[in-house]
């Protein structure tokens, strides 16, 4: 079953509003923070390094940032923004996370995440209070519930209960990141003391309004990674909240969370993979600065591996998140995946370049090098580690009998819009998407990738081993059928950890079909990406971390893409699936 | 680590002093087979975030031998396992296994035929679908060590304590011009004992990361008293995210261990069985059945 979502184009609208333009405004936001490695620049790694070393935000690039108006990239164009799909608005703000995540976060991102629950079910006049806010440069912040396994920023939450004219609102949480300065804030309120999907409902709040006394902030609490950004607590005591502060209705918190985290989810990947490119090309300037001849053999798999893993990432993230406007309604499986499968990668990416860097990965004041310090400390605060693994892992996991018994091998293919650079697609609406059922478009589009490529399989060269290694993934999927067809419906019994290890198997075969159809999708204007080579790189990768025996790759495949690199480091040139023009 | 939170006061910020390593990494436990005291790594746990346990592979000869389920327990290395010619390599392989999946298992609180040890590129072992734990595993002669942590990497890595390692040949290979002049004020015994304890410090952080031998061991060192991760040049490389621990194991081995804190401060609670959230599950669950 595939339902698509119909192409509406808002009236006055310019049908234009595609990849072209919002790599146009990705450009110009490019030049305006400008050379990233000019230590004169007041944008540029080197002022970023020193403010996250204070640990104070970098104002003057907010303010750049303020002046670019880069709020209304959050505001759905309907309310008078420019957000239109989420695979437009990774690509747009990749500029500012490509530099430093921190920033992309705290400066604005999080008003999207904390926004995205009235996008979904506010009200009227909730959606224009929240544009109106977002347009005119100001904040929103979002008060998580506590998820299981909280870390720091899950830990705690609040609870709401009814009273005159509305709510009463309690509770304190330590670790909420711009509660210092947020001019509304989303808050996951618990409304029901039994556990269960209908606990928790949302509502959003004007701190101003919340009356003397009722609001506390909390000092602010110093995490090890995104210094640049600012955490602090709220402790609300009985605090007022109005019947019309409801987001949606009472008990829809969880299900609106399951709705909103996929957007979130999809976008800290399309846009973190961008940083960890940025880590790359230091390791790329450490292993070419002051030589002469070729990259250091001993160089090549650590970062043509990394290249590839970049390059999957973002087939991953970007067929996502043009998901989120095809495929609304089932997008929420494969966004599960994508955000358990990509931090993962990236972390162990980073690692892998920590030995091409060496002793220079410890400058870390540097613009040439510090990018690897940087991001092992902000990822995980943007990934959220374990809780944020486990609470997708919490949406697979349920899923896993039903896809086996209906889903798999049975579905047709999805739309090739899903995979096609430049394809018009829907705008993003929160309202359609789903949080469970609706099959498997990312299983179904690997079987027919795979059968497409079967001819070539047992040849020798780079087609015949790409068609192998679809096979392979072909063959762990049906080996994951026989399992998950003997699994029970629901109940405890799922919690086992030799269920739960099920997961981790189907995000990393549904990760290898985005690979798979971005390749197929190249109608060659980019000779590099047309070729299998990086997809037999990244899908080895992604076998080899399966535990799926992977054959010999073909000569050359290393050598052409390593050629790449050189010449996307040389030119300045993004280490992704746009290869766009960097400021230099 | 938690974050501590400034907390104004009349003295202004509160100064916390950063822990040895010995104050964040758990002291190693012995285990004696499957039947070890598996409740001393949930208490360092709960104490530490991390565990580390030694063995010997004698200890866990009985289990091989009479393992029923030997083979679900081996998973993906059954095969390996089954290659293997030579029995005593056999033995150790397997031993090894077992040793890293009943530590990983007392620290989720699970089984250990629930588990799949998997390995990353560069080699790394881990609990495939399970990340609330990193594990780290080393053998050398009869020694098998394991560590486990809930707030990031954790490497280990044991040599026999009477290993000679030839200052002359090795230094310029393992250690960096500031190890290598604080080396050189010690005498020849004591800087005997330096190298073997940096070799295996070094090894220690290699493996955390998961890249072994591929990071250069001159692109890194460590402080004359071994708490600090240092550049070649003797400067600071790390703000006290990384800590370090050497000790000597059954008098005759020194076991080194190298943990970060990624400082998500991250749930105590490590059980598998808790981690899906329920409101998650439940409204998932709801609409599909």
């Amino acid at each position: 079953m595939t339902i698509t979502a119909e192409t509406i184009h808002f009236p006055g609208a310019p049908f234009g509003r595609t990849e072209a333009d919002a790599l146009a405004r990705a450009a110009r936001l490019e030049a305006l923070l400008g050379d990233p490695y000019d230590p004169a620049n007041p944008h540029g790694l080197r002022a970023l390094f020193a403010a996250d070393d204070r640990r104070v935000r970098p104002a003057e690039t907010e303010t750049l940032l303020a002046e670019a108006g880069l709020g209304a990239e959050f505001v759905p164009v309907a309310y008078g923004g420019r957000l239109t799909r989420a695979d437009l608005l990774a690509r747009a703000l990749r500029p500012v996370f490509r530099r430093d995540v921190a920033l992309g976060f705290g400066y604005g991102i999080t008003s999207l995440f904390a926004a995205g629950a009235v996008w979904a079910a506010g009200s009227t006049r909730q959606r224009q209070d929240v544009a109106d806010l977002l347009l005119r440069g100001g904040r929103a912040t979002i008060l998580h519930h506590e998820l299981a396994h909280a870390n720091a920023i899950l830990r705690h939450e609040f609870s709401a209960r009814t009273a005159a004219g509305g709510y009463r609102l309690d509770g304190r949480k330590d670790v909420i990141i711009n509660a210092d300065r947020a001019d509304l804030q989303v808050v996951y309120a618990r409304t029901d003391t039994a556990r269960g999907p209908r606990s928790h409902s949302v509502f959003l709040l004007d701190p101003a309004a919340a009356g003397p006394g009722r609001i506390r902030h909390l000092p602010r609490v110093e995490l090890p990674g995104m210094r640049g950004a600012l955490f602090s607590g709220l402790e609300f005591t009985g605090a007022p909240v109005p019947a019309e502060a409801l987001v949606g209705g009472e008990g829809d918190g969880v299900g609106m969370a399951l709705q909103v985290f996929q957007v979130n989810r999809s976008v800290i990947c399309g846009v973190v993979t961008s940083a960890a490119g940025t880590v790359l090309h230091s390791a790329m300037r450490a292993a070419t600065d002051g030589r002469e001849g070729p990259v250091a053999k001993r160089w090549h798999t650590p970062l043509t591996g990394v290249f590839a893993d970049l390059l999957a990432g973002d087939a991953m993230a970007t067929v996502v998140l043009r998901a989120l406007s095809l495929l609304p309604a089932q997008a929420h499986l494969f966004a599960a995946a994508v955000k358990y499968v990509v931090p993962d990668l990236l972390r162990e990416d980073l690692q892998e370049l920590a030995t091409v860097l060496g002793a220079r990965g410890y400058d870390h004041a540097g613009p040439e090098y510090g990018a690897l310090d940087k991001l092992v400390r902000d990822l995980p605060v943007a990934g959220l580690g374990h809780a944020g693994s486990a609470s997708c892992q919490a949406v697979l996991v349920p899923q896993l009998r039903g896809l086996a018994e209906r889903s798999w091998f049975s579905e047709d293919e999805p739309p090739s819009e899903l995979f096609r650079a430049g394809s018009e697609l829907p705008d993003l609406d929160y309202r359609l998407l789903g949080i469970a059922g609706g099959g498997d478009f990312m299983a179904a589009s690997l079987v027919g990738s795979a059968a497409r490529l079967a001819a070539a399989r047992g040849t020798r060269g780079t087609r015949g081993a790409l068609a192998g290694l679809a096979e392979a993934f072909v063959t762990e999927l049906r080996a994951l059928q026989e399992q998950c067809r003997r699994l029970p419906t629901s109940g405890a019994a799922l919690t086992d950890p030799a269920v739960i290890v099920l997961s981790d198997r189907y995000a990393g075969i549904v990760g290898a079909a985005a690979v798979l159809g971005v390749w197929e999708s190249q109608d060659g204007t980019d000779p590099f990406l047309a070729d299998p080579a990086w997809a037999v790189l990244a899908l080895s990768r992604l076998a080899g971390r399966l535990g799926v025996p992977v054959p010999d790759l073909p000569d050359g495949i290393q050598e052409q893409v390593l050629d790449e690199l050189v010449r996307r480091y040389r030119e300045g040139l993004s280490y992704d699936l746009d290869t766009v023009a960097h400021a230099l | 680590m938690t974050p501590h939170p400034n907390t104004p006061g009349k003295e202004g910020p509160l100064t916390t002093t950063v822990p040895t390593g010995a104050e964040r990494i758990s002291a190693p436990v012995h285990v004696s087979g499957p039947d070890a005291p598996w409740h001393r790594v949930r208490e360092a746990m709960d104490r530490y975030g991390n565990a580390v346990v030694h063995t010997t592979w004698g200890e866990w000869l009985t289990a091989v031998v009479a393992e029923p389920a030997l083979r679900p327990l081996l998973g993906r290395d059954w095969q390996r396992y089954r290659r293997t010619a030579d029995p005593t390599v056999r033995y150790r392989f397997v031993a090894s296994r077992l040793a890293t999946k009943y530590t990983a298992a007392a620290a989720l609180h699970t089984d250990p035929v629930e588990l799949d040890l998997a390995y990353k590129i560069g080699g790394r072992p881990y609990l495939r679908g399970l990340d609330q734990i990193d594990v780290s595993l080393t053998h050398t002669d009869d020694l098998i060590a394991v560590g486990v942590s809930r707030d990031g990497r954790i490497g280990v890595d044991a040599e026999p304590a009477d290993r000679r390692m030839s200052y002359e040949l090795l230094s310029r290979h393992v250690l960096t011009p500031a190890e290598r002049a604080d080396l050189e004020r010690l005498t020849d015994a004591e800087r005997t004992a330096a190298m073997l304890r940096l070799w295996t410090l070094k090894e220690a952080y290699t493996k955390a990361l998961g890249q072994g031998l591929r990071l250069g061991f001159t692109e890194f060192g460590f402080g004359a008293d071994g708490g600090d991760l240092l550049a070649p040049d003797g400067g600071p490389a790390a703000r006290g995210e990384w800590a370090f621990a050497t000790h000597r194991v059954l008098g005759r081995y020194l076991l080194s261990v190298a943990r970060h804190d990624a400082g998500l401060d991250s749930s105590r609670d490590t059980a598998a069985h808790t981690m899906l959230d329920e409101g998650f599950m439940g409204a998932v669950t709801e609409l599909l059945y």
